[in-house]
């Protein structure tokens, strides 16, 4: 028998009982709809907090420091592996990693024109920079090659401040310098306007000596990037030679030299030299690395791995797994009120199919003897229990739409409650494609299951005694 | 010639509650390729059961089924179906069309159920209704027909898979006379058109004069054999 055959009869015969049939599709809309609904919910929570903790920066990203390890309950447990150029290939080399970079922080005064600020540096390397999840607003990154050239975060120009106006501020009373403090916020620099200028830096060093360093800025992140909003990026090899200079020389990890400074210095030098050289890292070793990752899974597995390792690691995604292991409960617990209904539904497809039979016990007979095979009775009626699964899901899908439509338009003040304005609103309910295609799909195969021991009866049945019943 | 059906020591035993009924009491038979077989007798002599055996719907408790060299007891009861399809076609008292389809899609129900493409069977369909002469009756259900045109489908039905063999229970059991003889007519002139072998129940003795052959039974057995014209050719007596 053709499937189209046994489609059109299937059809021809839910249609000939039409009430009945209508009635068990909707106890199959009812179940469907409460499944989708309820997983969508789950999902609307799930996405809601995973774009609430990506808002604070990347989930493909993991930050390393040098420093103290610590326990659970924050006591200190011994000095964290040090981040030197071995620690660097290590990483690299680990499955997941897409990107490393090591990297330096150095902040100091800069000037900017007429305008004076602080400057927080953070040395990386040029060429890793757009793997970073770093977001432009104009110019460009930093690339290979680059020497004095930075990139600036969101918000730097705000640190800028008229050079006069706060020689003014100095000489002011309270009162006025509130005043002005409020004018001058008016008149916040914006960090666009910095692009393509020169932002001067004055280092000293400990011997008292001074070095003027010129930046040229080349590149502005985007407002999104907030995590890095206050920060400018640079090449970490220059940040690396500046860094030597303010330490006093080249080789200032070198014993004897530390030792000639402590003379000039008074002995300060020391106390800091010496009390790392005990501890092992060098002051050669970078202040951080940062690791790009292929995923958010790869991201999460890394991280511990680096911490096992002796690493002192960071990533956003630690915290997701508490997280999600709440939102996965309490979507199960949502998707099992669902399958109740949609359990019930299948029990009325089972009994919708047993009194058809019933009914058709002749007609299924008739067939039997005119020579329908097992697997076309069988056949009949799975499709016939799939079509009302079908239809039921179909139009349960339609109408969970719209329920989603109504729940997001009510709902959607308590979820968005607490964000800032103009942030992608978020939705309590959430029905993606795979969902719905998952509900389409489930709906069926209860039906088909439903229709399991139904058709089973039929394919049983005895032709001749079906006809009999003269 | 190997006979088309033989029957060997037929036996069939029905359990009801505590008693057991023999329904056939050793029957042999043999039918020929083409031969039109009517077997006649009492109710409950057991010619409905000898029927069923035959076709495959009912397994003997002891003999053996011979259909066109196949031995039916061997048949699983998966494959009976589409056996029955291949080589039986059906008519019955009450017709037995389905309610549902129209006289044409009940006329080509075996051809669907064979898997025929649509307009292959439309075709043979049309063909054959016209033929019964039932050409304006071809989209009517089967209550919008008399008892004859729904015989008539049903012998459409059974034809129009051009078996070689059609099993007819008391086909005109629910017909009056002036149809009884419109239908006989049908199906004797078609089955011997092609060559198709009939074996036909009934308990008219005016409609057993169609047949080639006639067989008595009583009580499960076979009595006499009667040949076209009334000779009797193998008396039985117990
Ligand atoms: N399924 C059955 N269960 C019990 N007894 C049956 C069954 N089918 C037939 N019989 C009995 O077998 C005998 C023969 O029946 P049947 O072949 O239908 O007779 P006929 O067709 O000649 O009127 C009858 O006594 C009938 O009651
Ligand atoms: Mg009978």
């Amino acid at each position: 028998m053709y499937k189209m055959d046994i489609l059109k009869m299937a059809y021809k015969n839910l249609w000939r009982r039409k009430v009945r049939t209508f009635l068990t599709v909707l106890g199959v809309l009812i179940g469907t709809t409460s499944i989708v609904v309820m997983l969508s919910l789950g999902i609307g929570l799930n996405e809601a907090q995973r774009r609430n903790m990506e808002r604070w920066g990347s989930l493909n990203q993991i930050e390393i420091y040098s420093g103290v390890n610590f326990d659970d309950k924050g006591n200190p447990i011994g000095q964290a592996n040090p981040l030197n150029d071995e620690a660097v290939k290590e990483i690299k080399a680990m499955p997941g990693v897409v990107a490393v970079s090591p990297g330096f922080n150095m902040g100091g005064r800069a000037l900017w024109g007429r305008k004076e600020g602080h400057l927080q540096l953070v040395g990386i390397e040029p060429a890793q920079m757009p793997q970073f999840e770093f977001e432009l607003a104009k110019g460009r990154f930093l690339e290979d090659g680059d020497r004095f050239n930075i990139v600036l975060g969101w918000e730097v120009g705000r640190n800028f401040r008229d050079r006069r106006q706060l020689e003014m501020m100095r000489n002011m009373s309270r009162q006025s310098r509130i005043m002005m403090r409020q004018q001058m916020r008016e008149q916040e620099p914006e960090t666009l306007e910095m692009l393509n200028q020169r932002v001067t830096m004055e280092v000293h060093n400990r011997n008292g000596q001074k070095k003027i360093y010129n930046f040229t800025v080349v590149g502005v992140l985007s407002q999104e990037n907030r995590d890095k909003s206050w920060q400018a990026y640079a090449p970490i090899d220059e940040i690396k030679r500046i860094r030597e200079y303010v330490m006093g020389g080249r080789n200032n990890n070198d014993p004897r030299m530390a030792r000639e400074m402590a003379v000039k210095e008074g002995g300060r030098a020391t106390r800091v030299s010496s009390g790392r050289q005990v501890n092992g890292p060098s002051p050669n070793d970078y202040e951080f690395i940062w690791v790009r990752t292929e995923n958010v899974d790869a991201t999460k597995k890394i991280s511990k791995a680096l911490r096992d390792k002796g690493y002192r690691a960071h990533s956003l995604a630690d915290n997701l797994e508490g997280i999600e292991k709440t939102s996965k409960t309490i979507q199960a617990i949502l998707g099992g009120i669902g399958s109740i209904t949609l359990l019930v539904a299948a029990l009325g497809i089972i009994n919708t199919m047993i009194m058809s039979i019933y009914e058709r016990t002749r007609e299924i007979g008739i067939m039997k003897v005119i020579g329908a095979s097992f697997f076309d009775v069988r056949m009949l009626f799975l499709t016939e229990a799939g079509l009302i699964g079908l239809l039921g899901g179909f139009f349960g899908l339609g109408l969970s739409y719209g329920a989603s439509k109504v729940i997001n338009h009510f709902g959607s003040d308590f979820i968005n409650r607490g964000m800032p304005p103009g942030e992608a609103a978020n939705s309590l309910s959430v029905i993606p494609p795979w969902l719905a295609l998952f509900a389409l799909g489930f709906s069926i195969l209860i039906g088909v299951i439903a229709g399991l021991y139904p058709a089973n009866r039929a394919v049983r049945l005895s032709p001749i005694s079906a006809i009999r019943n003269e | 010639m190997t006979p088309i059906i033989e029957v060997k020591n037929l036996i069939k035993k029905y359990r009801v509650g505590t008693e057991i009924i023999t329904a056939l009491n050793g029957v042999n038979l043999q039918i020929a390729k083409g031969e039109f077989i009517a077997i006649v007798g009492t109710s409950g002599s057991g010619k409905s059961t000898l029927l069923n055996m035959m076709s495959g719907l009912e397994r003997p408790t002891k003999g053996e089924i011979w259909i066109n060299n196949t031995l039916l007891n061997k048949v699983k009861e998966k494959d009976m179906a589409t056996f029955r399809r291949n080589y039986m076609g059906f008519v019955f008292q009450s017709f037995n069309l389905l309610p549902s389809l129209t006289a044409l899609e009940n006329a080509v129900l075996p051809l669907i159920l064979q898997g025929t493409g649509k307009k292959e069977r439309s075709k043979r369909g049309r063909e054959i209704l016209k033929m019964l002469g039932l050409e304006k009756r071809i989209l009517n259900k089967p209550t919008q027909m008399s008892g004859g045109q729904q015989q008539r489908v049903s012998i459409a039905r059974a034809l129009i898979n051009n078996p070689k063999i059609i099993f007819a229970d008391e086909p005109t059991g629910n017909l009056d006379t002036k149809t009884t003889k419109e239908i006989m007519d049908l199906l004797t002139t078609t089955t011997k058109e092609k060559g198709q072998t009939l074996v036909m129940v009934t308990h008219d003795r005016d409609v057993a004069r169609y047949a080639d052959r006639i067989i008595h039974m009583v009580d499960g057995m076979i009595i006499n054999e009667e040949e076209k014209g009334g000779a009797v050719v193998n008396e039985k007596v117990n």
